[in-house]
């Protein structure tokens, strides 16, 4: 493959990761929520828009009795706004739990809907995987089809940074960052932090959602296996290394990270550990994520200040 | 005319009596100080009197509705704001923001009108601003109105604590030590402004205070509180020449 | 319903594992205040190095239990210098995110040193007898043999031993112990020592009980932080009767949801048990 081709595919999945890691901002980043539960949303975003734009399967092994075939916009949005609603349906017992045990609780919902995926294929076909997603306009693009999701992934990342900008600098967002800061406070002014923690929660997992979706109908075939709990971790580690807080940085995040993934994809055959490689880039992740924190906790974007003052006691 | 009411409140932590059978009632435009020794229960009163403790026992009723069930922010809606005693500042969070927050019904804190960023969320936050710049001035903050909070000295965060309640428009404050930490000219002027937001926007004022002085300055009312109950109530005069209130500083100091 | 007491063993030795691990990772949680998001991979790490010394080095499986234990007291140790150390004064949110990229770390380690798919211990055969209609193999019985003796030696440790006791009182509550001239330090020290051999320990009993893989801890975590959590985070006894909870509970499951859903118990409790008492089975967490 030439190196723009290269390139297209690594683009989209960066902006991919970066719809990800914008949703995943508004609740850490704004919110101060430790969602775990990332993976899971981008799951019912990929399943559902699947589900939708397909057909049931057919013949004598078939397990999936489900389908509609309804066109991919459907799809899309109607995996967006679920993935919202399963985020609200998590967040409702538990947004209101200490920081870590947030954490763990929907690191746990993530893995139940895993589980549900995988074992439910009536609905999902189960371990096995999901094929034959239809790409939008897939027969009618007269230019590279990956030049044209490109774009498309991307305008959508746009959207959405502009859309999470303006929340994050409106009343709305402001209410957010005063729960981050210390969410007795603006219990006090009136404000009814439990339901703008369900309203964040929602959102960045509707994000997450559509991300899922644009996901699906790229690489035509989906399986459980791909929304193990490390996609969640990656996106942390894209948040944090772009900077908390900052929508810039996490669409610098995703992209360092889905690069360091990607990176051997550039580099021809034969070079020491060529069969360790893959593995190595995910060291490095690790590594990167916390050379960050310790040399550049506001992240590469970050607020430095805001984190001195927000600090301080 | 009766603003708050306290009814019989008690509450427990683990079998250990916090506060006891405390009931009193603030009028309109009351200025109403509390004191007592450490651990006499002003705190805890404080808190159910927010909602940020719910009572065992007893009731609290402002503007004539029960609101012993609120949650602190429906009360706050309803008039009744409080300050906290540590200054909690949003540290992460710049001056005019920790102001802005405080402003209610605030049609910009809507998803919906957020993204769209209607002109009615933007009339709303120029007229909040205006607002929040009158106080900022008073409160010789408005040339650090865009510093993180976090940055404020602690006296200045005791003023901006203030300003904030202020802005959410309140008809009854709570304020909870609000001198603590302010120099004593600073003191004068907020004392004096406390007592001019009475005489001209009818404000009622509850005030937590160890400053014993400055509350016997402003006060209309004072309770005296020791050991989780009432221990004297009257004018600032009748509690001050109140042995038992003597006797409980003295016993408490020990 | 009558309990099959086939599942109430196989309840009996997941329980095993996930109590031990379970109050490893409540030790470590004690001292240090944050979630140990590396902590399975700690025992992955624990097992591959006994795989090692047993099926690659050829040595009696007693050999690579002893060398995987070690290799993970002293391995912990050492992660702390290198990483956790540095990030003492931060938050323990901070440090959770910290374990993140460890966790990154180590598990992709063990992937580029002994490749993606599983193994198991080189052990001698023999045949699984049975009593009482209850099937066991010599690997099961050893599992269950040597979690009561090391939740027995833990329990003394913590009770009569000068570091133990600083231990408990240090979970309970560190700036007192920190006012009582304990030294933190040093504490931290010990608890890694122990709470890293432990991991390793645990993650070769799962080794045993089923295969040697890089991401066999990860996934088991989930059920370990329900054992934690159900027992009171923090709390050494709770974590051990949370963790037989929850392993006879996921196993005896079977005789009422199918099977494929009998990891979900554990997240289910876990999510029950975060909402309804998150002070912890016996109510005396450290918060």
């Amino acid at each position: 493959m030439a190196l723009v081709d290269l390139l297209l595919v690594v683009g989209i999945i960066a902006g991919v990761y970066s719809l990800l890691a914008i949703g995943m901002n508004m609740h850490w980043g704004d919110t101060g929520l430790l969602n775990f539960a990332h993976a899971g949303f981008f799951a019912v975003g990929a399943y559902t828009s699947a589900i939708l734009t397909t057909p049931p399967a057919t013949g004598s092994l078939a397990t999936r009795v489900v389908g509609f075939d309804l066109p991919i916009v459907v799809g899309l949005l109607a995996g967006t706004v679920l993935a919202g609603l399963v985020g609200v349906l998590i967040a409702l017992p538990s947004v209101r739990l200490e920081g870590d045990y947030l954490a763990i609780v929907t690191l746990s919902a993530a893995e139940l809907i895993r589980l549900l995926i995988h074992n439910e294929a009536w609905l999902t076909t189960g371990a096995q995987t999901l094929k034959n997603i239809p790409r939008p306009l897939d027969a009618t693009i007269p230019f590279s089809y990956d030049l044209f999701y490109f774009v498309l992934v991307w305008a959508l990342v746009g959207v959405c940074y502009l859309l999470f900008e303006r929340l994050s600098s409106s009343p709305f967002g402001r209410v957010l960052h005063a729960i981050r800061e210390n969410d007795d406070v603006p219990l006090a002014l009136g404000k009814n932090t439990y339901v703008f923690k369900l309203k964040s929660f929602g959102i960045g997992a509707a994000i997450a959602g559509l991300a899922g979706g644009l996901w699906a109908h790229y690489v035509y075939a989906i399986s459980s296996i791909m929304f193990l709990p490390s996609i969640t971790f990656l996106i942390w580690a894209a948040v944090i290394i772009g900077g908390a807080g900052s929508y810039t940085g996490a669409i610098l995040g995703a992209s360092v990270i889905v690069f360091l993934r990607q990176i051997t994809r550039f580099i021809p055959g034969d070079v020491p550990f060529g069969d360790q490689l893959s593995y190595i880039r995910l060291m490095v992740v690790g590594v990167v994520l916390i050379l960050v924190l310790y040399y550049r906790p506001q992240g590469l974007l970050g607020d430095a200040e805001r984190l001195q003052a927000g600090t301080s006691e | 005319m009766t603003l708050l009411e306290a009814n019989g409140l008690r509450k427990t932590f683990g079998g250990i009596v916090a506060v006891e059978e405390v009931s009193f009632e603030v009028d309109r435009t009351e200025i109403v100080g509390v004191i007592g020794p450490n651990g006499a229960g002003k705190s805890t009163m404080f808190k159910l009197l927010a909602g940020f403790h719910k009572p065992d026992e007893g009731t609290v009723v402002f503007d004539g509705e029960d609101i012993t069930d609120l949650a602190p922010n429906d009360r706050t809606q309803r008039g009744l704001v409080r300050t906290f005693q540590i200054a909690q500042e949003l540290t992460g969070m710049r001056v005019m923001d920790n102001m802005l927050l405080a402003s209610q019904n605030n049609p910009g804190e809507k998803v919906l009108a957020a993204a769209a960023n209607t002109s009615s969320v933007r009339d709303f936050e120029g007229t909040a601003r205006d607002r929040a710049e009158e106080l900022l001035q008073f409160l010789e903050l408005w040339d650090l109105r865009d510093e993180y909070a976090g940055n404020l000295s602690g006296g200045q965060r005791k003023l901006l604590e203030l300003g904030r309640a202020l802005m959410a428009d309140p008809d009854l404050l709570l304020l909870d030590e609000p001198m603590a930490g302010v120099n004593p000219d600073l003191t004068d002027r907020l004392l004096q402004r406390i007592m001019d937001l009475r005489d001209e926007r009818d404000m009622t004022f509850l005030v937590v205070e160890h400053d014993i002085e400055a509350i016997m300055r402003i006060s209309d009312t004072v309770i005296g509180m020791h050991d989780g109950g009432v221990l004297s109530k009257g004018t600032p005069e009748e509690v001050q020449s109140d042995e038992r209130m003597l006797e409980a500083y003295l016993g408490g100091e020990v | 319903m009558v309990l099959d007491p086939q599942l109430v063993w196989n309840g009996l030795v997941v329980g095993s594992i996930i109590s031990v691990s379970a109050l490893g990772l409540t030790l470590i949680f004690g001292i240090l205040n944050f979630i140990n998001i590396a902590y399975g991979d700690y025992m992955a790490a624990g097992a591959y190095v006994a795989w090692a010394v047993n099926a690659q080095a050829g040595l009696p499986i007693g050999v690579a239990i002893v060398a995987g234990i070690l290799v993970m007291s002293v391995g912990s140790v050492v992660l702390d210098k290198l990483v956790f150390q540095h990030f003492r004064t931060r938050s323990p949110i901070t440090l959770l995110i910290v374990s993140i990229g460890v966790a990154f770390f180590i598990r992709n380690l063990l992937r580029a040193i002994w490749g993606p798919s599983g193994h198991f211990y080189d052990l001698p055969m023999e045949a699984s007898p049975s009593f009482a209609g209850v099937r066991f193999s010599v690997e099961q019985v050893a599992i269950i043999v040597v979690s009561l003796l090391l939740l027995l030696g833990v329990y003394v440790m913590l009770r009569r031993t000068r570091i133990g006791i600083a231990m408990r009182a240090a979970s309970d509550d560190r700036m007192l112990s920190r006012i009582r001239g304990v030294d933190t330090e040093k504490l931290v020290l010990y608890v890694w020592l122990i709470g890293g051999a432990i991991a390793g320990l645990s993650g070769i009993m799962l080794g045993l009980d089923a295969q040697i893989r890089p991401n066999m801890g990860f996934t088991a975590l989930i059920a370990i932080f329900a054992a934690v959590i159900l027992g009171g985070i923090g709390d050494p006894k709770g974590a051990v009767a949370g963790g037989y909870f929850i392993g006879v509970a996921q196993e005896v499951s079977v005789a009422v949801i199918p099977s494929e859903y009998k990891f979900g118990v554990g997240l289910v409790a876990l999510i029950i048990g975060l909402l309804t008492r998150p002070d912890g089975l016996f109510g005396e967490a450290t918060r």
